[in-house]
């Protein structure tokens, strides 16, 4: 402990940080790899966010077996469940970024452009 | 064994195990594929189906707990009623669906998956009971819905689907955010267990979390303004792919908010503005919109809101009993009638309203269809979406929540509008006209929902406490007459007029009082005048059977006993005359406002139900004979419904258009006998205001605006060149002094009243009927083009003779004694300005008359008219008969005015007197003939001002036709024409708003995402206020 911060809460500012940097991402940027990539910054930094979430100061790895008691996991060991949930988050995430690169591709091969702003037929 | 297969949880067994096979499938050949895909689909909507007809029949809620562990371990799954409802009738709809879109799925393997995918997933929202399980299968049905998108290589579809990814991919990051955080703060993800400890979530991290999840729920139910990503694909998706996201995704959505709902108590106000807001805005931008995908985008996204705003408000008001019948009314009323809407236009491929590659105008049933959908989204009747309005309406306004009430009816309104724009539009035939065909498989799902519609409907109306199957009974007898529409014409006639005589009889027979006389006579007159149908020998397509639910509609109205039943056959009168117009040849333009201004007054009639059912509590008509003071609202709410519907003046810019380009024999039975039903509500309105002792005050208002839609009729008519416009505003003319008769509320009002009806059905069936044969005869429709037909027409001459004698109140016939009865009341009430206005009326009056049998009947006949003959026996038989009528009346006025006494004596107290005179004796010793001989002496004195100011200025030959001419500009150019002015305006300050407004659909993805975090900070700080930021 270097800093005197709980490791949480680096993370959670790590993790805010880097969804703040994707948002900015998606909003400023013209081309579309770009706002792809604050797409993947945006989910990687909620991702850190929820697994800060679980954790507990001084824990150990949650795994319950002769020598570690129901009991005592109960107080030191950090939470598994949102370990458990960024895991498939990250597996849906990879999936939706997956399918908006797909889309991407399509886009340029029908205009010749990645500027967003190519891509405005409909309104009103 | 068979019970284990149509376990609920096999939906996703079956869905994701098709899934896998399907690839496997597409190897062994593309037959295995088709039959796996159907057996997946059709086994999904089997087991949903089955699963829910066990809870119908008394089974238990089935609870899935997976993996042999309790919450929050296992996947927790509930199907009970309301979960199988939604998943049942969003399957069937996939399923019907998969149908319709076959031609693009057919063959494409990742195409099938997708949408196999898709169900799966929109069942997995409806019936999980883990939060974060939610999340999810929110992603399963998003990318699946992504996937299929992609189906479409067109640029501007591939725009369309990026954007709509970048927006639900941000919103979906921020439930999931909200997920983990309300774990962190509960410990929990089992939606069960964070209802039952609602209490625990506090803290600034508990409350951004509910408000996350919340808020994101509301964006991917696409709320305005952050919803121009949902547009666009609405606009560009293949319109199978469009009809699934904006029923089907938005049920998953939708369900998912339902059930979370008792998380958020403390939001219900935003949620219900969020909702009410979407509603009225989308349906005010939609009135701008060609595209009809895109239109239906804004109609979805409107219904999405109405829907969450009936949610919330429901909830906020604890009744909670009238949700099944609400959401679930106007859940299912949206599912199929804008899945219907959505296939239909891929089907008859409209881009724009202006239409498609395929011409509807004709084809009836095509045509058909689409009003059937359109009537169903505008909620109006027998579809479920009717009785669910109708139940949310009176739920607000028991709690007093009327400016929610306003919110739902201007929305509606809105919706109505440009919905029914387009099925204006598309009977026009298009420029040319191609002969594609469509494929007629393909037509099948629409049918289906079609069908469905109507049985849900019917469902929803036994939900409403509709007990009575004979309101039923008009649109039964329609749709077996429609079942022969293709007999001759004249069996059609004969045919609708003994079912008409048959069913008509039977209902008119329960009713009772009033309602009773206003039956047998309507519908005495609605048979002698629909029997001149018979002198057109052509097919009508779908006339006759539309007439028949027209007249039999108004003794069913008659003889309602609940205000529910009254509002039923009310808009299914209003539904059947449009149509009617609609199918006319010119009546194409004018059906619109037609139905606007019946919705208007329907809306106004809604209120005023509602507003007497808060006070009384129930909706017995008879509850209107009961109430005191406080029902003067409703009083005003009812009486302008109706006065709107007689076109009283300022509200009759609806009239002239209608009753003029409607069929000739069309016209004489909405003047003569339609009309009549708009002074029936107003009699039964006045009750209110009797019994409410509103006062004098109210009832001289209405008076007034009575006589002056006499006034302003008459002076309309002097300056028509169109003979049968003419009549048109004579028939408003001469409904302005019964209103003024009914605003009397005396006995002798009531009386003179009545006796009006029954006079000016029987003149107007004549005038229009004698019209029509001049019409048919001479093909022309002004007097400039005709004239002189009294000797190639004598026997038209002579009926209209004596319906304007009769019409004019001049002796001997039946109009003598009515009209100056009336001015001798007003006299006695002391309203002496009305009376004087009534002398001028009469003036007026007599000087449109003169103008229409000269003009018809006296100067030179045309050279081509000379060798015309007499009407056909078809057209004068009616006449006659009706003729009859005014003479048999004339002669034995006691045959009316016995029973009319009859009727109205329990309304008033019996001992009323009238200057010293029992109020039965007044009809028999009262002499009209002062008062006539004064009014007719004022009338001649006016005329013969005119005419020596016409003498003063044309020194040339004086005849009466160049009278007219000569006044014709003078009026029409003193008499701006205020009220259209007005109501364009309405118009262009609606359009105005609605152009601007949409501006904000900038196109951009960016922009877009850029409205969807405003959205859901807007929702946070609204929620928090400015404490979430700042700690207190």
């Amino acid at each position: 402990m270097l800093t005197g911060l709980p490791l949480s809460t680096i993370l959670l500012v790590t993790g805010f940080g880097l969804a703040l940097i994707g948002i900015w991402g998606i909003l400023a940027h013209r081309h579309l790899m770009r706002i792809i990539i604050g797409f993947v910054l945006l989910d990687t930094g909620f991702h850190i966010v929820m697994v800060a979430t679980g954790y507990v100061t001084g824990g150990t790895a949650p795994i319950v077996d002769k020598a570690f008691s129901t009991a005592e996991a109960m107080h030191s060991t950090i939470d598994p469940v949102p370990s458990a949930l960024v895991v498939t988050a990250i597996v849906i995430g990879m999936s939706v970024t997956a399918v908006m690169l797909a889309f991407a591709i399509r886009l340029y091969e029908s205009k010749k452009t990645l500027s967003i702003d190519a891509f405005t037929e409909s309104k009103w | 064994m068979v019970a284990s297969l149509i376990h609920p949880l096999n939906i996703f067994i079956v869905g994701l195990g098709g899934g896998f096979v399907m690839p496997l499938l597409y190897r062994l050949g593309k037959t295995w594929l088709v039959a796996g895909f159907f057996v997946a689909l059709a086994g999904i909507t089997a087991i949903s189906g089955l699963s829910f007809l066990g809870l119908l029949q008394g089974g238990e809620t089935i609870e899935i707990l997976t993996a042999g562990a309790r919450p929050p371990v296992s996947i927790s799954l509930r199907f009970g009623m309301s979960e199988g409802f939604f998943t049942f009738s969003v399957n069937l709809v996939a399923l019907l669906g998969a149908l319709q879109l076959w031609k693009r799925l057919r063959g494409n393997y990742a195409a099938l998956l997708l949408y196999l995918i898709l169900v799966m997933g929109i069942n997995g929202m409806v019936m999980t009971r883990d939060l974060f399980d939610l999340f999810v299968f929110l992603e399963i049905v998003s990318i699946a819905t992504y996937g299929l998108l992609g189906l479409d290589r067109a640029p501007a579809a591939l725009s369309a689907a990026f954007k709509y990814i970048m927006a639900t991919v941000v919103a979906s990051t921020f439930f999931l955010l909200g997920t983990v955080l309300i774990y962190y703060v509960t410990g929990t993800l089992n939606i069960d267990d964070l209802i039952v400890g609602r209490a625990a979530i506090t803290g600034p991290i508990g409350a951004t979390a509910l408000l996350l999840v919340l808020a994101c729920l509301i964006i991917e139910l696409k709320p305005f303004p952050a919803n121009g990503w949902g547009l666009d694909v609405y606009e560009t998706a293949p319109s199978g792919i469009a009809a699934m996201v904006s029923v089907g995704v938005s049920a998953g959505v939708f369900f998912s908010l339902l059930k979370l709902l008792p998380l958020f108590e403390g939001q219900l106000d935003l949620i219900a503005i969020s909702g009410g807001v979407t509603f009225l805005f989308s349906n005010l931008i939609g009135l701008k919109q060609s595209k009809v995908q895109r239109l239906l985008g804004y109609s979805s996204i409107g219904q999405m809101g109405l829907l969450t705003l009936a949610l919330a408000l429901l909830q906020q008001i604890g009744a909670q009993a009238s949700v099944p019948l609400v959401v679930g009314g106007l859940f299912v009323n949206h599912l199929l009638a804008k899945a219907g809407l959505f296939w239909f236009a891929g089907l008859a491929r409209c881009t724009t309203i202006e239409g498609g590659l395929i011409s509807l105008a004709r084809r009836p049933l095509m045509i058909g269809l689409l009003g059937l959908f359109l009537v169903a989204i505008a909620g109006l009747p027998p579809f479920p979406g009717f009785w669910a309005k109708w139940e949310l309406v009176m739920r607000l306004a028991a709690t007093g929540k009327l400016p929610w009430i306003v919110v739902i009816l201007v929305g509606s309104l809105l919706e109505a509008a440009y919905m029914f724009h387009w099925f204006t539009k598309a009977l026009q035939p298009p420029f040319d006209e191609t002969t594609t065909t469509w494929d007629g498989p393909a037509l099948l799902p629409v049918l289906g929902t079609a069908a469905l519609l109507v049985a849900t409907g019917v469902v929803a109306a036994h939900f409403s406490g509709i007990r009575s199957a004979w309101i039923f009974a008009p649109l039964a007898v329609g749709i077996a007459l429609y079942g022969l529409d293709s007999l001759p014409g004249r069996v059609k006639v004969a045919l609708m007029l003994v079912t008409v005589l048959l069913v008509g009889g039977w209902l008119a027979f329960a009713a009772t009082g009033i309602a009773w006389l206003f039956a047998v006579l309507l519908l005495a007159g609605s048979l002698v005048i629909a029997a001149a149908g018979l002198y057109r020998e052509d097919i009508r397509p779908g006339y006759y059977p539309l007439l028949a639910v027209l007249l039999l509609s108004i003794p069913a109205l008659l003889r309602s006993t609940t205000s529910l039943e009254f509002f039923f056959s009310w808009e299914i009168i209003t539904l059947a005359s449009c149509f009617l117009i609609a199918n006319s040849r010119g009546g194409g333009p004018f059906v619109l406002t037609f139905l606007l201004f019946s919705l208007l007054s329907a809306f106004f009639v809604l209120a005023g139900f509602a507003s007497i059912a808060s006070v009384s509590g129930t909706t017995d008509l008879d509850a209107l004979l009961t109430r005191g003071p406080e029902a003067t609202v409703a009083f005003i709410l009812l009486a302008t419904g109706f006065l709107i519907k007689a076109g009283a003046v300022g509200m009759h810019v609806w009239l002239p258009g209608a009753y003029a380009e409607a069929d000739d024999d069309l016209t004489a039975i909405l003047s003569g006998v339609v009309s009549k039903v708009a002074i029936f509500g107003l009699l039964i309105g006045t009750y209110v205001s009797i019994r409410s002792e509103t006062g004098l005050a109210l009832a001289h208002a209405v008076a007034w605006i009575g006589m002056l839609t006499t006034i302003t009729g008459a002076l309309l008519a002097l300056t028509e060149d169109d003979f049968k416009r003419l009549l048109a505003y004579s028939s408003m003319s001469q409904l302005g002094y019964i209103i003024t008769a009914t605003a009397l509320m005396s006995h002798l009002g009531w009386v003179t009243a009545l006796y009006l009806v029954a006079n000016h059905m029987m003149v107007k069936g004549i005038l229009f009927l004698a019209l029509a044969s001049v019409i048919l005869r001479t093909g022309k429709r002004r007097f400039a083009e005709t004239g002189g037909l009294r000797r190639t027409m004598p026997v038209t001459f002579a009926t209209v003779l004596i319906a304007i004698v009769s019409m004019s109140g001049l002796p001997p016939l039946m109009g003598f004694g009515g009209k100056w009865l009336l001015l001798d009341a007003m006299a006695d009430k002391g309203w002496y300005l009305l009376a004087a206005a009534a002398l001028f009326a009469t003036f007026l009056g007599f000087l449109y008359m003169i103008r229409l049998v000269s003009g018809l009947f006296f100067g030179a006949a045309k050279l081509d008219q000379r060798e015309i003959c007499e009407a056909p026996s078809a057209l004068l038989v009616p006449q006659f008969i009706l003729i009859a009528g005014i003479v048999v009346l004339s002669l034995y006025p006691k045959l009316l005015k016995d029973p009319v006494s009859a009727v109205i004596d329990p309304q008033f107290a019996a001992t009323l007197v009238w200057k010293s005179i029992s109020l039965q004796a007044i009809y028999d010793y009262w002499n009209p003939a002062p008062v006539m001989i004064v009014a007719v002496m004022v009338a001649a004195a006016l005329f013969a001002l005119a005419w020596i100011a016409y003498r003063s200025r044309r020194n040339d030959q004086a005849n009466l036709d160049r009278f007219f001419i000569f006044w014709r500009p003078a009026m029409s150019h003193n008499l701006p024409p205020v009220a259209e002015i007005f109501w364009r305006g309405v118009a262009g300050v609606a359009l105005g708003i609605a152009t601007n407004v949409r501006l904000i659909y900038t196109g951009n993805g960016q922009t877009y995402v850029f409205y969807v975090l405003l959205y859901v900070l807007a929702f946070y700080f609204t929620s928090t206020g400015l404490g979430g930021v700042i700690p207190e």
